[in-house]
């Protein structure tokens, strides 16, 4: 199978001499078409930092990242990105459907028809009735679902979700992580997710990198082998599940203890 | 009665209050030089086809100064927000000027253009430039660098990025330049009448002045400050309109 999205020895730093603080080292990944990757490390380790990478909105210092066989040096077509900072990316003067809309300048569609998408998507994600607010008029939560709306709307090869689910109640959490599998499914998109969140980090993906403290690169796969499509009951009590997240789990937790010795 | 009636209606005492005062205070004085609101509305009565054909003249000179400087100091100050070595360069001499006392510059302007309109219309110029040169620089070099990335992401080109996320990103910060802009064009108009003495309310208020008609001077006055409030009125309305998204619920600070 041909890699949608690989790095080669990707390295990244801020600053330069003294202040010169490495984030990213050599780090390696390759996803392949219809993947659904999640990403999980310690908190500061460099999520943000290789997706902006990946995302072809930084340079990587050293190494490189290739989309679809092409070398990455700006934001190539067919990637979108829901980003961590979702409160900040998304446009103040425009309502919740015109920030939908924004998404969707590419998409190969008229205009009523584009209409039509995004306010499909926006009940999706539960927004019915919040088109005509404004991203400041609605709450946190809502916002971070307006941002993954605009996502999903630019029907993208490859979405790069940044904690896309932070500030989302846990109820409709269960929700959008379903609805997110299906979008994925539904569109064909291939999928990278950042999270905070072990058992989200296994329940969403084929497979889930574990990052190392910084400066990052993957320091382990635990591919996930449970039957698509997921269920929020059966999937988390299976023993395939509970013995990936095990050993997720065991390894960020062992990377905090290390930490807390060195 | 509620609270906030109260406090309006108190507001309006006030000033009916003052005004009793002053009307008692002149007719113990009973001198010209001293004339009560009576002489006063008086003297607006008389004059008012004068005053507003002369504050006519002072605010079409005011809007072609603030005009000429919105027209090249808006683009000047986003290109040097934009192109930073050249912004960083001309800082200094930006902050210079910004310190500088717009009417300090009348006997300059008065050696290469004289004392007529277009001497006037410079000078205007000069002091609605500084606030708006000043606020777009600032403006456009503070963009939420997160919308930047959404750009980019996006693939707008450089021209819509300007267009689509710069220009609505700047402008309530252009807005309060331009709101700074109109008061110091304002100021400088009338001052400007008053030093090169021709037309215009500026000049109104000096001959009043000269010729002890001091109802005159204050019925003038009364025009300026009835003008200021409405352009400060539309100003407002106009930011309610557009910049709602920047001041959500709450009014533009004044
Ligand atoms: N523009 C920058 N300049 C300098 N340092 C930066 C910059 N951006 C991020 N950093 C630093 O790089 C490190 C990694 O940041 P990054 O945001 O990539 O981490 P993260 O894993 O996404 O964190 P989180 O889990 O909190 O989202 C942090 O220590 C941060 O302080
Ligand atoms: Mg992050």
């Amino acid at each position: 199978m041909t890699a949608l999205l690989s790095t080669s020895a990707v390295g990244k730093h801020y600053g330069s001499g003294a202040a010169r603080m490495p984030i990213i080292d050599g780090l390696e990944l390759s996803i392949a078409k219809g993947e659904f990757v999640s990403l999980v490390g310690p908190s500061g380790c460099g999520k943000t930092t290789l997706l902006m990478c990946l995302a072809g909105l930084l340079a990587p210092s050293e190494g490189q990242v290739r989309f679809n066989g092409q070398l990455v040096t700006a934001p190539p077509i067919g990637l979108s990105v829901v980003f961590q900072d979702y409160s900040r990316s998304l446009l103040p003067w425009k309502s919740n459907l015109d920030n939908v809309l924004f998404g969707m300048r590419r998409v190969q569609l008229s205009g009523p028809e584009k209409r039509a998408r995004a306010v499909e998507i926006l009940a999706a994600v539960g927004l019915s009735g919040f088109e005509a607010h404004y991203p400041w008029q609605v709450s946190g939560g809502m916002q971070q679902r307006v941002a993954i709306a605009r996502g999903i709307a630019a029907q993208s090869q490859l979405l790069l979700l940044d904690e896309p689910l932070a500030a989302v109640d846990a109820q409709t959490r269960a929700d959008m992580q379903d609805l997110l599998l299906d979008l994925a499914k539904r569109f064909n998109q291939t999928c990278v997710l950042v999270t905070h969140d072990v058992e989200e980090a296994v329940y969403m993906a084929n497979r889930v990198l574990v990052l190392g403290p910084r400066p990052t690169k993957v320091v382990r796969e635990v591919i996930v082998d449970l039957p698509m499509p997921r269920d929020q009951l059966a999937t988390r009590e299976d023993p395939a599940f509970l013995h990936a997240r095990h050993e997720v789990m065991a390894l960020i937790r062992g990377m905090r203890q290390g930490k807390a010795l060195a | 009665m509620k609270r906030e009636t109260r406090i309006a209606l108190l507001g309006l005492l006030v000033p009916l209050g003052i005004v009793i005062l002053w009307q008692i205070a002149a007719l113990l004085q009973k001198t010209p030089l001293f004339p009560g609101p009576g002489k006063v509305v008086v003297a607006i009565w008389d004059n008012y086809p004068v005053i507003l054909h002369q504050l006519g003249i002072t605010l079409r000179r005011a809007s072609a100064g603030f005009a000429v400087a919105v027209v090249t100091m808006i683009p000047l100050g986003i290109f040097l927000g934009r192109v930073r070595v050249v912004g960083k360069v001309l800082e200094p001499l930006m902050d210079m000027l910004a310190t500088l006392p717009p009417p300090a510059i009348i006997p300059l302007v008065m050696l290469f253009a004289g004392t007529g309109d277009w001497a006037k219309i410079v000078i205007i110029a000069y002091a609605a430039a500084v606030p708006l040169l000043m606020n777009s620089y600032e403006a456009s070099h503070s963009i939420n660098p997160m919308l930047s990335r959404v750009a980019k992401s996006l693939h707008l080109s450089r021209l819509e990025t300007m267009r689509l996320i710069d220009w609505p990103s700047s402008l309530p910060m252009i807005a309060t330049g331009a709101r700074l802009a109109i008061a110091s064009s304002l100021l400088v108009s009338v001052t400007s009448e008053m030093l090169l003495s021709t037309n215009g309310i500026g000049t109104y208020l000096q001959r009043s002045q000269e010729n002890f008609r001091i109802d005159a001077g204050l019925a003038g006055i009364a025009f300026i400050s009835l003008a200021g409030v409405l352009v400060n009125a539309g100003v407002f309305r106009l930011e309610k309109k557009w910049l709602f998204w920047h001041y959500r619920d709450q009014r533009p600070a004044e």
